[in-house]
């Protein structure tokens, strides 16, 4: 019997290393795409029950905040909200079933003190078994944030304010927002019912429109248009276009008319101070495959590298190189309208490119990480993301978004005692639909420190009469002044 | 004999207490992992674990001094590793594990002072298998038995249940031995030609098929479609032992797939068994739940694991029992985890080398089985838990919680050390007892 009980003996130790094999390749092989598979909530259960930092404005109010409970569950914390709708599609929510989003995902390491920085800086602690947690700092205000809930009111649409020089956000928020806090409580029932109820609003709350959501920019898209046009040559501040009513389009019988049928040309500057749709189409033919290239260069085609989970979503314009094919469609590009579609962020980085001498800066809300006992750990510090255009140019383009706003049409925002640089856009988006109105714009002029988009959607209460100048603008001059300080 | 006796016995002291030390400090990190204190009862674990074992450790060196030293160390080892795992997911649990430990040493100790001579119990084999089959059949008696998980497996004395199936499975194990050596050689000749086959004859199968086939009958009517596999897998085994022809494997191969596909049409958890096996993610938030949360588990401990006390195995369902090797695999991590597979490997080699080394053939065939028991009942569990094979719920020996099984390991353990023993007595004598059996 032995040399049978020894085969048998063959084949158990075969069964028994066939168990070795398949664990090495669970835990060694395929424990990184198990740990990272969306039904996999350990790591979401480790996260929920370790100390979280806060998540506080730069004028201090707190956003995000962690409290202490014993509700029965196997939750420590429970994560609060207390500004609510005020900056949940920035700070996001962290949940146990839905995982996290926004400043709680990205800044979870810091958050959860686990960055290297927070370990180093907490050698003892980590002897003492003293967990820290990391406070992360928004460069975003509170105060700013509110004026513009308070400007938009119930209309839909997008504030986005940033500061020129480092690309920091100071406020940006959308209508309509949501509340996190239905979403973060422990009550696996209940929290399904929120966020079921969240995505089934018609309205799409939780969708930041700030920089998830793109817009056709209409006119407000000409200072990309100029600014290709200056670079490249095709036009200076003085080249003379034709006085026209509207511009027959190449390849087709259409035509593109200007606002409101009205005619115009003249001086590259009176065109962009009036707004002129002839000459931008124009440009655009005349711009050509040099267009697209252009335009990448401000960022259209590229997602801004914003700090916040999931990130912004890229700008888009006619494809590169189809201007042969389709050369109405470069006309209309133009003018912000056919295939352009663009986030307010977007359009409010542009406005940065403009202000900053050509330089667009990476996009931030968190301007620093401290640690538990208010010690700064990390600061993060200004990047440039694009280079758009010359300092000469964004110079040429700045005088004549100044005079936009000073004889044009955007005095609707106007700041006594600063110069505002501005471009109004009123875009048309489905047949019969109220235009968008949109703004951009930065202050002082001379030396910019701020710079602003603003967007609200079909017109808001005006309605059909909306344009730009009317209804963007002064939300934008109001959101200048208070960055500014001016009562 | 004499010389290696105490070198045998001392070895086994040193490795139990080195088994005994890893029970302790593991009891001590899940205890830190929750609070930084030296927890109170510490010493009153540590001094149970030790007297237990030296307990046991007496009882061999007076009852079995000549048997293998490493059976004993390696089963406190995996016990006390289990009680550990046990009483991190569940404090109330691991009290009763404790208990349970206890009664498994006390039934090791008994059956080494009873079982004097394993010639005894082959004598008594259709005793056993009657014993066995009401065993198996007392769970389904009205007011008696009780259904846990949708398995009728239990039955409930006053507040305490346990499976009779455990202690079925060795006394199962037993009447085949006994009733194999018999008819082994009548087996193995076999008188009738069908085909190219040669069958032996019915008479002489006809026993061991019943017995076999009613137990299966009962597991399915039980619903433990794993003990029944487990059973199948012994029986194949054993009459291929008993009888060197590999064409009872093939047959017993050709019947498990009959069968299995039988068991897959007529059980609707066995389709689920299956389907959850092949694409476990698919049914992530409902039937395939208990299998994905144990595969994140083992993923979440990686190669050195999370460290005791410090991972989420409470998010796997019945991570106490079933699933006791997802919760090590998360805890202790690959390492962890391949040491226990190693520790099961040694049994396994243990036990078989006592198969070998025996002289009669029943010891021979009882110390395979006893050993195909332990070594099957891990590969079905651990490869069901790692989906390796499909999940089918039977006890990882020694390791999950459970009392009846780990009754029935401990007494498993005294048998074998009861024909270790045999062996290195009998080998003074073999010459003179080979020449007395020549015809």
């Amino acid at each position: 019997m032995n040399p049978a009980i020894r085969r048998v003996g063959v084949a158990l130790i075969v069964l028994l290393l066939l168990l070795v094999g398949q664990l090495t390749y669970l835990q060694l092989v395929d424990a990184n795409s198990l740990n990272h598979n969306p039904h996999n909530t350990r790591a979401l259960l480790q996260n929920a029950n370790r100390p979280r930092g806060d998540i506080v404005t730069a004028d201090g109010v707190v956003v995000a905040h962690s409290v202490k409970v014993s509700d029965g569950t196997v939750f420590k914390y429970l994560r609060q909200y207390p500004t609510k709708e005020l900056f949940s599609q920035v700070v996001g929510y962290q949940s146990f079933l839905f995982g996290s989003t926004g400043v709680e995902r990205t800044y979870n390491r810091d958050l959860t003190g686990q960055s290297l920085q927070l370990q180093l800086n907490n050698v003892g602690g980590l002897l003492s078994g003293n967990q820290i947690t990391g406070t992360a700092v928004l460069s975003m205000r509170a105060d700013l944030q509110r004026a513009a809930q308070q400007a938009l009111g119930f209309q839909r649409g997008s504030v986005v304010l940033l500061d020129v020089k480092s690309g920091q956000i100071l406020a940006m928020y959308s209508t309509p927002s949501y509340d996190p806090n239905p979403l973060a409580v422990h009550s696996n029932t209940l929290a399904q019912a929120a966020f079921t109820a969240l995505n089934q609003n018609p309205d799409r709350p939780s969708l930041p429109r700030a920089y998830r959501e793109r817009y056709p920019p209409g006119s407000s898209f000409k200072t990309i248009t100029a600014s290709a046009a200056l670079e490249t040559g095709v036009a200076t501040p003085q080249t003379n276009f034709p006085t026209l009513t509207q511009l027959t389009l190449p390849q087709t019988t259409s035509t593109l008319k200007n606002f409101g049928g009205e005619s115009c040309g003249g001086s590259l500057v009176d065109s962009f101070t009036f707004s002129c749709n002839t000459t931008f189409g124009r440009l655009g033919l005349q711009l050509g495959d040099q267009f697209v290239p252009a335009m990448a260069k401000f960022g259209i085609g590229s997602a801004p590298p914003l700090d916040v989970s999931p990130g912004a979503v890229p700008s888009l314009g006619p494809p590169a190189g189809s201007f042969q094919q389709n050369q109405p469609l470069f006309a209309l590009a133009g003018i912000g309208q056919g295939d352009d579609a663009v986030t307010p962020l977007q359009m409010a980085l542009v406005a940065d490119g403009i202000a900053n001498g050509g330089v667009i800066m990476q996009p931030r809300v968190v301007q620093e990480i401290r640690d538990s006992n208010d010690k700064l750990v990390q600061r993060f510090s200004p990047t440039p993301w694009m280079t758009a255009t010359t300092p000469q140019v964004a110079a040429a383009v700045t005088q004549m978004m100044v005079s936009v706003v000073q004889r044009g049409t955007g005095t609707g925002a106007q700041i006594p005692g600063v110069t505002v640089a501005g471009k109004t856009g009123t875009a048309q988006t489905v047949q019969g639909a109220n235009p968008h109105a949109w703004f951009v714009a930065f202050a002082p002029a001379e030396a910019p420190r701020f710079a602003v988009a603003v967007l609200v959607e079909h017109g808001g209460n005006a309605g059909n009469d909306a344009t730009g100048g009317r209804v963007a603008a002064p939300i934008a001059a109001q959101m200048l002044k208070l960055a500014l300080g001016i009562r | 004999m004499s010389a290696t006796l105490p070198r045998r016995r001392a070895s086994e002291l040193g490795l139990g207490i080195l088994a005994v030390i890893v029970a302790a400090f593991g009891y001590l990190l899940v205890q830190l992992a929750q609070k930084p204190d030296v927890p109170p009862d510490l010493w009153v674990i540590l001094a149970s674990v030790l007297a237990l074992f030296i307990g046991a450790h007496v009882a061999v060196r007076r009852l079995a001094p000549d048997s293998d030293p490493v059976l004993l160390p390696l089963a406190a080892l995996l016990n006390g590793l289990g009680f550990v795992t046990v009483a991190r997911i569940d404090p109330g649990l691991g009290r009763i594990q404790a208990v349970w430990t206890a009664v498994s040493v006390a039934a090791f100790v008994l059956t080494l002072l009873f079982v004097r001579r394993i010639r005894t119990l082959e004598r008594y084999r259709y005793t056993f298998l009657f014993v066995g089959m009401v065993a198996l059949l007392l769970p389904l008696a009205p007011g008696l038995g009780k259904t846990i998980n949708g398995a009728r497996l239990w039955v409930g004395i006053g507040p305490v249940n346990f499976q009779p199936g455990e202690a079925a499975k060795v006394m199962l194990v037993l009447f085949f031995a006994a009733y194999l050596v018999d008819k082994r050689e009548l087996l193995a000749r076999g008188t009738r030609r069908i085909g190219g086959l040669r069958i032996p004859e019915l008479r002489h199968l006809g026993p061991l098929l019943l017995a076999w086939g009613i137990s299966i009958l009962v597991m399915v009517r039980e619903t433990d479609l794993g003990q029944a596999m487990l059973l199948f897998a012994l029986c194949g085994l054993m009459l291929y032992v008993a009888t060197d022809r590999i064409a009872y494997v093939l047959a017993a191969v050709v019947l498990f797939v009959g069968a299995s596909v039988v068991a897959y049409s007529a059980f609707g958890h066995v389709q689920t068994r299956v389907q959850t096996w092949i694409d476990p993610f698919r049914y992530a938030n409902n039937k395939g739940y208990q299998l994905v949360q144990g595969l994140f588990g083992f993923a979440a401990g990686g190669f050195a694991g999370t460290g005791l006390g410090l991972g989420n195995p409470k998010q796997i369902p019945n991570a106490a029992t079933d699933f006791v090797f997802a919760a090590v695999g998360e805890e202790l991590g690959l390492l962890g985890a391949v040491a226990v597979l190693i520790a099961l490997l040694l049994i396994v080699g243990a036990g078989l080398r006592i198969a070998t080394r025996a002289e009669r053939p029943f010891p021979k065939l009882f110390a395979t089985g006893l050993t195909a028991i332990i070594a099957l009942q891990s590969f079905v569990i651990i490869g069901g838990v790692t989906r390796t094979i499909p999940l089918t719920g039977v006890t990882l020996p020694f390791i999950s919680y459970g009392g009846s099984s780990l009754v029935a390991n401990w007494v498993i353990l005294a048998l074998l050390l009861r024909m270790s023993d045999d062996n290195a007595r009998g080998a003074p004598n073999r010459r003179s007892t080979v020449a007395a059996r020549a015809p």
